[in-house]
C-alpha cells in the first residue's frame, strides 16, 4: 500500500511538477465518472432491458438519450474545468496548531476566448490527505479564497498537493487535479508559558534582575549615547522626534546601559527538545512584547542581542527550523 | 494557551464519513417536486390515490421549506414511521394490481418519501435516478405524442434540476441556456444510437399491467340495453402497401364466438382450453393456405386483450409477428401477450381460402350446440321452414329473405329484450342492431343443422390516401360490427350479414351515413371530432391528427427489427457482416466527430495564434537550452539579456522576432485591408526568423 502510494506519488511528481501558477489543461486534469455517474449508467442499462424486454421505444429512446447526455457532459465537464487557473497568494507564518489559511487565487475566466467565458459551478478544494476541505462556487468568486491547513510541526513545510474537483454540470463526471506549488509554511512552535529559568538570569548576569525591573523605560536608567535608524519594533518613545521633524528620517535614540542588561535567551537542554523549545518561543515572545533587548543561542546559531520585529522573526524562524537553522538562515 | 484549545476541539469534532448536507433552498427542490407531481397526474390510472396524496404532501413540504414557510423538515423518525406504515398500506392496496403496477406505486412512494427527507447530497442522486427510472416506466402506459412531449419536457426539467443542484447560483435563463445546449448536443447522438443500435427481441417475459379491458368484449348480449359502443376512439390503423379493399368487403375478424345460451354469445370455454392445451404442447393450428392474398400491417391500440383484428383467414407475416401470434383453430389471430400499448403486426390474408378448411366433428360439434329450452318461438319457426326447404343453401337463402322482406330496421337504440330476445327481436321489435341481427340468423341456422358461428370485430374505417405515404386505414371503435359464418358442404365456412341487407348504408359507408337520419352516431359525445365532420375545418383537423398519430405509431413506436434492417440496406447495401462492422465503424466515428464538432470553440479558444504563437515557439526553443523568460521579465528586456549571453546567429533572429511580436502586438494599423496583408508579411518573416533562431540553437546544443 504504501509503495503504491509513493509510486503514485512520484508519478504525479513527474506529471505535474510544481509550478507557481496553473492553467488547468489536459495534463493536469483527472476525469472520471463520479459515483452518481455509475448509478446513472446503472440505470440506462436498466432502462434498455425494460425498453427491449417491452419493446417500448419510447424507453429505449430515452436511455439512449441519457446516454448521450452522458458523453455530451463528459466534455462540458472537461472543458469546464480546464478554464480555471489557480495561484498561491503570500501565505502568512502560524503556530503549532493552529490554522494556516492557505490564499488561493482562483480565476474562472478565460482571457483569450469569445466563447463561453467564465466557468460555472462548485469546485471543492482540499489538501490531498486531508479529509476536509471546502467547497468554492464559481458563479459567486471572490478571491483569494482561504483554505485552512492544520499545522501540526514546527519547521518548513512544503504544501502539500492541493485537490480541486468539480463536478458541474450534471454530476456525472468528476473532474478533478492535483496541483503542486512552490511555496512553503512557515511554522512556528507552539509558545508555552513558564518564567524564565535560571539558565537565562545565569547568563544576563546580574543585571537581569535590573533589567526587568526597568525593562519598560530604559531610558530613564541610562545615558543618551547615540543615534541609529529607526528599526520596526522599536519602541516609538525612542524616536528622536526632533530629527523626525527636521526631515532627518525615523531615527532612534541608543542609550549606553543598554547592553548592559542584555538577556541572553537559550534552549534548556534538561528537558525534552520540543518542550524546551516551545519555552523559548514564549520566552522571546514575551522578551519582544515588551521590547526587550535579547540575545538568542540555539546550537551553533548566535543572533547578537538586538530588539524590534527583525530580530524576533529571526528568533522565531530559527526556533522553527531548528535543527536545521543554517539551511534558512540568511 | 487560546490556539492549542481550539485546535483540538476541531480535531475531536471533524467526522469523515457523514454524507455531505446540501441546503434546503436549491430550486433544484423545488424542480424535482413540480416534476413528481405532474408525473404523478399523467399516471392518474395506476397509481393509487393515497399515494397521489402522498406525493401532494411531499410536494407542499418541500415547496413550503424553498419558500421558508416552514424551516425544519419532518424529523427522520416520524418519516421512517411514515414509511414503515404506507409499505404496509401499498402490501395491502397493491396486491391486487400485479407486480407491474405495484412496482410502479412502489417507486412513486419511495419518491414521494424521499423527496420529503432528502437531506444529504446522495438522497438528491437517489432521487433524481428514481425519477428518471419513473418516467421510462411512464412511457409503458403513455405512447401518445402528447404525453411523449410531457415527459421530454419532465426530462429536461431534470437536467435542469441537475445543473442546478451542482451550479446554485446560476440564475434560470443562464441554466436552461448552458443545459439547453447540452441536449439539442446530446440529442442527434442518442437519436444515431436508436437508430443504428441493434434492437433486441425481449430477453425476458415481462410483467404486465392489469388493467380494465378495452375495445371489444368477449361475451356479448344483444338482448340487453345497448350498451354498444359510442366511442370514437381508434381500434387500430392497417397499412397497405399496394391498394386496399374497398369498403364493403372490409371485415376485421377479431373474436369468434361459439358458445350461445339464449342469450349471450361467447368465447367457447372448450375452445379456450383447447388452445391452452395446444399452445403447451407447441401445436400450432395450420390451416389450408391458397389462393390469392393481401399483406399488410397493423398497428392495434392498447386493449389489455389478446385478440387480434385481421381480414378474412390471415396469417402472421415475418418471423417477428410470427414467433409472437398464435393462430387459433377458428383461424383467429391471438398475441401471446396482452396488448398493454400500441402493437404492431404484419400479417397476410388469404381473401379466398375460407372455403377449402376442413370442419373437424369437434368444430361441428361445437358450432351446432344450441339450448334446449327458451325462444320456442323461433324453434318451431325453424322447424316449420326447415320442413318447407330441406336443402341448406336454399334454407339459409330463405332466412336471408326473411330478414331482408319482413320490415326489419336498423337502430342503435333498440328496446331491451330481457325473456327470449331472438323471439322477441324476430317478430316483435324487429329493430336492432348488428349483433341482434347475427344473433339471431347464427342462432336459427344452429337450430337447422348447419354449423354456424358469431364473429365479431370491426367493418369498415377510414381510408386515408397521400401521394408520398401508404395507404392505410383508421378504424375507430364505432365501426365495431357482429357478423355470421355459416359452414356448407360444398361452399366450406360462408360468411352472413344479415345488417347488410337491412341496413347497406352500414357495410357500404359506414356507421355515420348509416346514423344520419336517426342522429344516433356518437350521441354521447357532442363534441367528439368525429361527430363534427361536416364542418370543413373541424374534419380537416381530425384528419390531420389522425395522419399525424398514424406517422408516430408506424415510424417512432413501430421502429422495429425489420424496419431497423430496411434502414440498413438502405445505407450499405446489402448485409454481409464486414459491411455491417463498417457501418458500426461509421457510427462511431459519426459520434466522435460530433463531440469533437461540438467542443471545437473551446480547443480553437484555448489557442493562441499568429505572431504570439512564432514568439512562445521561440521562447520555447531557448527554454530548452535552458534559458526561460522569467515571469516578471518583459520581452524587450528578456531580448536583452539574451542579446548578452548568444552569439549573433541567435540573438539576431530572436530580436527580430521580438521587434515583430511587439510590432504586431502595440502598433496601430489604419485599416482592415492593410492590417490582412500586413499580418501575411509578419507571419512570412516570423516563420524565417523562427528557423533562424532553431538553426542557431541546434549549434549550441552539443
Amino acid at each position: 500500500m504504501q509503495m503504491l502510494q509513493q509510486s503514485f506519488h512520484r508519478w504525479l511528481d513527474k506529471r505535474i511538477p510544481a509550478a507557481d501558477n496553473f492553467a488547468l489543461n489536459h495534463k493536469t486534469i483527472f476525469i472520471f465518472p463520479a459515483k452518481f455517474g455509475w448509478l446513472y449508467l446503472a440505470l440506462c442499462t436498466l432502462l434498455f432491458l425494460l425498453g427491449t424486454n417491452y419493446q417500448n421505444n419510447l424507453m429505449l429512446l430515452l436511455c439512449y438519450f441519457l446516454l448521450a447526455v452522458f458523453l455530451v457532459s463528459l466534455m462540458a465537464s472537461y472543458s469546464n474545468f480546464a478554464k480555471l487557473t489557480v495561484s498561491i497568494g503570500k501565505i502568512h507564518q502560524v503556530y503549532v496548531n493552529d490554522d494556516v489559511q492557505i490564499p488561493l487565487w482562483l480565476n474562472a475566466k478565460q482571457n483569450s476566448s469569445t466563447f463561453s467565458a467564465a466557468m460555472h459551478g462548485r469546485i471543492s478544494a482540499q489538501f490531498m490527505g486531508l479529509s476536509s476541505g471546502i467547497d468554492v462556487d464559481c458563479d459567486q468568486l471572490t478571491n483569494p479564497v482561504a483554505l485552512p491547513l492544520p499545522c501540526k510541526k514546527r519547521g518548513w513545510h512544503a504544501l502539500p498537493r492541493l485537490t480541486l474537483s468539480s463536478l458541474y454540470p450534471l454530476g456525472l463526471f468528476r473532474c478533478w487535479t492535483h496541483l503542486a506549488f512552490h511555496s512553503r509554511v512557515l511554522v512556528y512552535p507552539l509558545p508555552l508559558v513558564n518564567n524564565l529559568s535560571p539558565q537565562h538570569r545565569q547568563a544576563a548576569g546580574h543585571d537581569a534582575q535590573h533589567a526587568h525591573k526597568h525593562s519598560h523605560d530604559p531610558s530613564l536608567q541610562h545615558d543618551f549615547s547615540h543615534l541609529k535608524a529607526y528599526q520596526t519594533g522599536e519602541s516609538l518613545r525612542h524616536v528622536a522626534w526632533k530629527q523626525v521633524a527636521k526631515g532627518r528620517g525615523m531615527v532612534s535614540k541608543q542609550f549606553t546601559g543598554q547592553q548592559q542588561q542584555v538577556t541572553w535567551l537559550e534552549l534548556d537542554t534538561t528537558v525534552e527538545l520540543e518542550l524546551a523549545i516551545s519555552r523559548l518561543c514564549f520566552q522571546v515572545l514575551e522578551l519582544s512584547r515588551f521590547n526587550h533587548v535579547f540575545g538568542f543561542v540555539l546550537g551553533s546559531y548566535v543572533l547578537d542581542p538586538d530588539s524590534g520585529e527583525s530580530h524576533r522573526l529571526n528568533c522565531l524562524q530559527a526556533l522553527a527550523s531548528y535543527p536545521n537553522i543554517a539551511m534558512v538562515a540568511n | 494557551m487560546q490556539w492549542s484549545v481550539k485546535f483540538w476541539q476541531r480535531e475531536t469534532t471533524k467526522s469523515e464519513n457523514l454524507p455531505r448536507p446540501i441546503q434546503a433552498k436549491n430550486p433544484a427542490h423545488l424542480f424535482l417536486a413540480a416534476i413528481l407531481i405532474v408525473f404523478t397526474v399523467t399516471l392518474y390510472e395506476q397509481v393509487i390515490a393515497w399515494i397521489s396524496l402522498l406525493v401532494v404532501c411531499a410536494v407542499v413540504i418541500r415547496s413550503a421549506i424553498f419558500f421558508a414557510y416552514q424551516k425544519h423538515l419532518p424529523s427522520m423518525r416520524t418519516l421512517n414511521l411514515l414509511a414503515i406504515l404506507s409499505t404496509l398500506g401499498l402490501l395491502y392496496s397493491a396486491w391486487s394490481l400485479g407486480f407491474l403496477l405495484g412496482m410502479i406505486n412502489l417507486l412513486v412512494l419511495a419518491c414521494a418519501l424521499k423527496l420529503m427527507q432528502m437531506r444529504s447530497q446522495r438522497d438528491f442522486y437517489q432521487l433524481i435516478v428514481s425519477t428518471l427510472f419513473l418516467l421510462g416506466c411512464g412511457f409503458i402506459f403513455n405512447q401518445s405524442i402528447s404525453m411523449t412531449i410531457v415527459y421530454s419536457v419532465l426530462t429536461l426539467m431534470i437536467i435542469v434540476a441537475l445543473g442546478f443542484f451542482h451550479a446554485p447560483s446560476l440564475s434560470l435563463g443562464q441554466q436552461t441556456r448552458q443545459l439547453g445546449l447540452l441536449s439539442l448536443q446530446a440529442l442527434p447522438i442518442g437519436l444515431l444510437l436508436f437508430l443504428l443500435l441493434p434492437q433486441l427481441p425481449p430477453l425476458w417475459q415481462t410483467p404486465r399491467a392489469k388493467t380494465a379491458e378495452s375495445g371489444l368484449a368477449e361475451k356479448i348480449t344483444p338482448g340487453d340495453i345497448a350498451r354498444l359502443s359510442q366511442s370514437s376512439a381508434l381500434a387500430f390503423r392497417a397499412t397497405f402497401a399496394d391498394g386496399s379493399p374497398n369498403h364493403a368487403s372490409r371485415y376485421w375478424r377479431t373474436i369468434v364466438m361459439e358458445d350461445f345460451d339464449g342469450r349471450s354469445w361467447q368465447v367457447h370455454p372448450v375452445r379456450k382450453q383447447q388452445r391452452l392445451l395446444f399452445q403447451s404442447m407447441q401445436q400450432e393450428f395450420n390451416p389450408v393456405l391458397s389462393g390469392p392474398y393481401r399483406d399488410y400491417d397493423i398497428i392495434a391500440e392498447a386493449t389489455q386483450q389478446s385478440w387480434l383484428p385481421a381480414l378474412d383467414l390471415a396469417t402472421p407475416l415475418g418471423a417477428k409477428s410470427q414467433s409472437e401470434i398464435w393462430q387459433s383453430n377458428d383461424f383467429q389471430l391471438i398475441s401471446l401477450q396482452p396488448l398493454v400499448s400500441k402493437y404492431q403486426y404484419s400479417v397476410r390474408s388469404f381473401i379466398a381460402a375460407m372455403p377449402y378448411q376442413v370442419l373437424s366433428q369437434f368444430d361441428r360439434e361445437l358450432n351446432l350446440s344450441v339450448p334446449k329450452t327458451g325462444n320456442p318461438r323461433t324453434q318451431t319457426w325453424i322447424q316449420d321452414l326447415r320442413t318447407l326447404y330441406p336443402q341448406d343453401t336454399v334454407f339459409t337463402q330463405a332466412l336471408l329473405d326473411y330478414f331482408a322482406g319482413q320490415g326489419f330496421s336498423y337502430t342503435l337504440r333498440p328496446s331491451a329484450m330481457f325473456i327470449d330476445p331472438v323471439d322477441t327481436f324476430l317478430f316483435d321489435t324487429r329493430a336492432g342492431f348488428c349483433s341482434h341481427f347475427a344473433s339471431a340468423l347464427a342462432y336459427s341456422l344452429r337450430l337447422a343443422g348447419i354449423p354456424a358461428r358469431l364473429v365479431t370485430g370491426y367493418q369498415g374505417g377510414e381510408l386515408s390516401t397521400k401521394v408520398n405515404q401508404a395507404d392505410y386505414i383508421s378504424v375507430y371503435q364505432y365501426d365495431a360490427h357482429a357478423w355470421v359464418e355459416a359452414w356448407f358442404a360444398e361452399t366450406g365456412w360462408r360468411r352472413f350479414d344479415p345488417t347488410a341487407l337491412v341496413a347497406p348504408d352500414r357495410i357500404n359507408f359506414g356507421l355515420r351515413q348509416a346514423m344520419q337520419e336517426e342522429g344516433s352516431f356518437l350521441a354521447d359525445s357532442p363534441f367528439s371530432l368525429a361527430r363534427l365532420t361536416n364542418i370543413a375545418v373541424f374534419n380537416q383537423l381530425r384528419l390531420w391528427l389522425a395522419d399525424v398519430d398514424y406517422n408516430w405509431s408506424r415510424w417512432v413506436l413501430g421502429f422495429d427489427r425489420q424496419k431497423q434492417q430496411d434502414l440498413f440496406k438502405a445505407i450499405v447495401g446489402k448485409l454481409t457482416p464486414q459491411r455491417l462492422a463498417l457501418l458500426g465503424l461509421g457510427i462511431v466515428s459519426i459520434i466522435a466527430l460530433l463531440l469533437l464538432l461540438f467542443f471545437l470553440p473551446h480547443w480553437l479558444a484555448g489557442r493562441v495564434s499568429g505572431p504570439q504563437r512564432f514568439y512562445l515557439d521561440a521562447l520555447h526553443a531557448l527554454s530548452k537550452v535552458g534559458f526561460s523568460r522569467p515571469p516578471w521579465q518583459g520581452p524587450q528586456d528578456f531580448n536583452d539579456t539574451v542579446a548578452q549571453q548568444f552569439s549573433a546567429e541567435i540573438k539576431q533572429p530572436f530580436a527580430q522576432l521580438t521587434a515583430l511580436y511587439l510590432h504586431s502586438y502595440y502598433a496601430k494599423t489604419s485599416s482592415a485591408e492593410k492590417e490582412t496583408s500586413q499580418t501575411e508579411r509578419v507571419t512570412r518573416q516570423m516563420k524565417q526568423h523562427l528557423r533562424k533562431l532553431k538553426r542557431g540553437l541546434r549549434q549550441v546544443k552539443p
